[in-house]
């Protein structure tokens, strides 16, 4: 049958033969176990995260929780008859002044649980009377059982991580009802403080607001000036050049750099207030303003030049171009970018310690000026604490930065997912 | 009258002038139409940014010129009172005594600890306030004329909007070029210091001195605690080796099986959960590594027979700090594998190779430039990173290649250095920035190491 022309190259391959079958199984056993690794990689990856979540979440959420003890005052024999008219009026704050109510808290709480019950209850609890007074001041003419926040050893014994003596403490009040876990609306209301149980984040929160307000206000017009001007207007020559090159590397250039920048620059060399959020949003703008220039530029690149073409045939000036017809239409991508952007510096840490924002700061700031902390920092500072209830209040001041920090970059989702037009 | 009250006030005259300007040109062209002046050349809207820009930038200028000036000013202004003729001649205490006089007159401080700032007080008050209702009237004044100066040349012929838009242009360079004045800035500040710093300390010893301990104190030769090999030793150590051992096979695999095996539904939902891996801020994966994962390595590392393993041990830090850049090596080559021609891996395939032959034979090694790039950025990333290290690896410099023991990173000791009492003119404090630009040198040239390569290799297959 064979032509004797046409000799064949070679034998065609026998597949059927075993040593093939043994290879090409080989081979497909090597196939899956690859795929495996890469499954195992990604699974890897996402439990990391999961335990992260979890770990945090797991002790967080009984930052959120504060344990009460009911503490009955006897307040017409505490305050030796003070009169409800008293509390009235213009005086009414004198009047609260002058009392001892440090002492009288700490009485009502000896009287009922005995001589060692002193620190049972935190620093805070008499400026708690003092409001609860405040709005009802009928309230000095009668017995009163009032629940107040317990000191932190025995909050944290009375969730189950507490040391042995306060366990048993937190066991014989528990029995007799005299304990009761509610919602720390404290944490969301106050700041700093020395007993965990006192603390709050509103401080810290006010703190980073007023940081990013000033980084939103100089990185976002920079931004987006400097992206309009080198994706539509820049010349190709050395200095564009060398401006891309800056802007590429100080997106990568370490944050605590720029901490060293803001603390000679801003503070040594232009004596700007130390530790204020003036600083801090000015240090954190100089890191923003590269993520947006370059998200900016790139929602630039993506308008056709068809619009720009256009405008210009009927027209209209290349300023009149970029600021009519492709800003508004880069707009959305550049406000994903800014968003990223700001979540960014709502999470960084390290240059804010450079300038001096790791203060311990009791009350909130007022003005852009005055010592503020941010809330990552709080978080640092917190976690250095020993006292073990503040592992809690960690915790759960880090669930409120993920939940802002997930808002925000779901706001972006959306906003991508809304404006973004295909063309 | 403050400051922020004036710039609200010049900015409020501002918006008047722009309805002026607009106003008035308006009029033009109603004129133009009725009595044929002539041709008005540009918008009304750009007549009033006109009048509103020279009226208003002026004033600006002068205040922000005004609000450097002005302390000197006031200082001299101080020194030449009545109650300033007993400070003494050494200008250092005099300058401690007259700061802490402004603080108070301008309500920062409430008491004074030296009571010489006391009786300074109430003349700096004056002259603070003399100095302000000048620079005051000076900037309102500066407002009108330049207004008025303006608007007498507002006509029809008038290329307003030429004008402005050439204001807008230099506006926009300028914003363009803070980048090159920031990357500017970070070199004169920490080359500034450094070279402050090297005055104390030879840099023979800081660059290959083995023993780091700062003091204060700075005697003789070579051995002061200042050599920082045991930091750059460190910084490696964490960052550039345990955390790549952790990032760089998970990452690159991870896109390697969203990028070629993951169903779109999968792939849909697994990307901006690394994304979200990526997202969370270096202090809560500090949190983590100090809370979590070090307790957990030391019990680990006590039980296979370390006993003095330390609780703040560099394998924490390091695999903490890799399961945080492993989002970012996963991007990077994902977005190399992507830009692979597809025609490669078609023929690969078509040959008869398997999934994972075509991706280990082809697809890595023609997108290994851009992965190389990717992996460089990372280790920048990683030898820059504070909070992990500051939270969860130690404060004392080891020089040792025990992964359980406990070690020191360049930006450990730039936090320890610079929180804290600091006195800005000792050796300690001028290290953190001898420390911060080594660290922004190397990173510097990672990264443009890094872009180069990327760019060459998207040059290649574009």
């Amino acid at each position: 049958m064979t032509d004797p022309n046409v000799q064949p190259a070679r034998a065609p391959t026998d597949w059927s033969n075993p040593a093939r079958q043994r290879l090409i199984k080989q081979r497909y056993a090597a196939e899956r176990r690859f795929r495996l690794a890469g499954f195992f990689a990604v699974a890897l990856s996402v439990l990391a995260l999961a335990v992260l979540l979890v770990t945090m979440v797991g002790n967080g959420l009984n930052g959120f929780r504060q344990t009460e003890l009911s503490v009955t005052f006897d307040l017409p024999t505490l305050t030796s008859g003070a009169s409800a008219d008293s509390l009235r009026g213009a005086s009414a704050d004198a009047a609260i002044r002058s009392m001892d109510l440090q002492g009288i808290v700490g009485l009502a709480v000896e009287q009922e649980y005995g001589s060692d019950s002193r620190d049972y209850l935190t620093a805070n609890a008499p400026f708690l009377l003092r409001d609860m007074l405040q709005d009802d001041p009928d309230m000095i003419a009668r017995k009163a059982k009032i629940w107040l926040p317990v000191a932190s050893p025995i909050d944290i014994a009375y969730k189950g991580r507490g040391t042995a003596e306060a366990e048993k403490i937190a066991a014989t009040l528990k029995a007799n009802e005299k304990l009761r876990s509610s919602f720390n609306w404290n944490f969301l209301s106050a700041s700093d403080a020395t007993d965990p149980a006192d603390v709050g984040i509103w401080g810290a929160l006010k703190g980073s607001l007023l940081t990013l307000i000033i980084t939103l206000a100089i990185a976002f017009p920079v931004g987006v000036f400097a992206a309009i001007y080198l994706e539509e207007y820049a010349p190709k020559n050395k200095l564009t050049d060398l401006i891309e090159v800056s802007i590429n590397n100080l997106a990568a250039v370490p944050s605590i750099i720029f901490g060293l920048l803001g603390l000679v620059v801003f503070l040594t060399w232009f004596q700007m207030p130390r530790s204020s959020s003036l600083v801090g949003g000015l240090t954190l703008a100089l890191m923003t303003m590269p993520v947006i220039v370059i998200a900016g530029r790139n929602a630039i690149k993506a308008v056709p030049p068809s619009i720009r073409e256009a405008a210009l045939g009927i027209g209209a000036s290349p300023i009149q171009v970029v600021f009519h017809h492709v800003l508004p239409l880069a707009l959305p991508g550049i406000l994903t970018g800014t968003i990223i952007g700001m979540a960014r510096a709502l999470g960084e840490t390290a240059p804010l310690l450079m300038i001096g924002m790791v203060a311990f700061i009791s009350s909130p700031p007022g003005g852009f000026t005055d010592a503020a902390t941010a809330l990552p920092v709080q978080i640092y500072l917190w976690s250095d604490e020993v006292n073990r209830g503040f592992v809690e209040k960690t915790s759960a001041a880090i669930i409120i930065l993920l939940i802002f920090l997930l808002g925000m970059n779901a706001l972006a989702i959306y906003l991508r997912n809304k404006f973004e037009t295909r063309w | 009258m403050d400051g922020t009250a004036l710039l609200f006030l010049i900015l409020g005259l501002g918006l008047v002038a722009w309805i002026t300007g607009r106003t008035r040109a308006s009029i033009f062209v109603r004129d133009g139409a009725h009595l044929r002046r002539g041709h008005v050349n540009s918008l009304p809207v750009y007549h009033g940014w006109y009048l509103a820009l020279w009226a208003v930038l002026p004033a600006l200028a002068f205040m922000v010129l005004w609000d450097i000036i002005s302390p000197a000013l006031v200082s001299n202004r101080v020194l030449l009172s009545p109650a300033a003729a007993s400070l003494s001649a050494d200008s250092f205490s005099r300058g401690a005594i007259l700061s802490e006089a402004r603080a108070i007159a301008q309500g920062f401080q409430q008491s004074a600890f030296q009571p010489q700032a006391q009786a300074l007080v109430p003349a700096y008050r004056e002259a603070l306030a003399f100095y302000r209702w000048i620079g005051f009237a000076i900037t309102l004044a500066l407002f009108f004329v330049a207004a008025l100066y303006a608007y007498s040349r507002l006509k029809p012929n008038l290329l307003a909007r030429t004008k402005v838009e050439r204001l807008v242009m230099l506006i926009l360079i300028l914003a363009s070029s803070i980048a090159i004045i920031t990357t500017i800035g970070i070199f004169a500040s920490l080359i500034f210091e450094t070279v402050r710093f090297f005055q104390f300390v030879s840099p023979v010893e800081f660059l290959f001195g083995t023993r780091w301990s700062p003091s204060e104190t700075i005697g003789e030769g070579y051995n002061n605690g200042y050599g920082a090999i045991p930091l750059f030793w460190g910084t490696i150590f964490v960052g550039a080796i345990i955390a790549m051992i952790v990032a760089i096979p998970l990452g690159l695999m991870s896109a390697v099986f969203l990028t070629q095996y993951a169903s779109p539904r999968l792939r849909r939902w697994m990307k901006p959960i690394l994304e979200i891996l990526a997202g969370v801020p270096t202090v809560v994966y500090g949190y983590f590594a100090a809370l979590t994962v070090a307790p957990m390595i030391r019990d680990f590392a006590v039980w296979i027979g370390f006993q003095n393993a330390a609780s703040d041990n560099a394998l924490a830090a390091g695999i903490v700090m890799g399961i945080m850049i492993i989002p970012l090596v996963s991007s990077m080559a994902d977005d190399s594998i992507a830009a692979v021609p597809g025609a490669m891996r078609d023929g690969s395939l078509a040959m008869g190779a398997t999934k994972s032959e075509t991706i280990k034979k082809v697809l890595l090694p023609a997108a290994l430039p851009g992965v190389v790039g990717g992996i460089l950025l990372a280790v920048s990333r990683a030898i820059g990173e504070t909070m992990i290290v500051v939270m969860a690896a130690g404060y004392t410099a080891n020089l040792t290649a025990n992964p359980f023991d406990s070690i020191s990173t360049i930006t450990v000791q730039i936090k320890a250095l610079l929180t804290g009492d600091i006195n800005f003119n000792g050796p300690q404090v001028l290290a953190a920035f001898a420390l911060g630009l080594t660290l922004f040198l190397v990173t510097f040239l990672l990264n443009i190491m890094a872009l180069r390569v990327v760019k060459k290799y998207r040059e290649a297959y574009d």
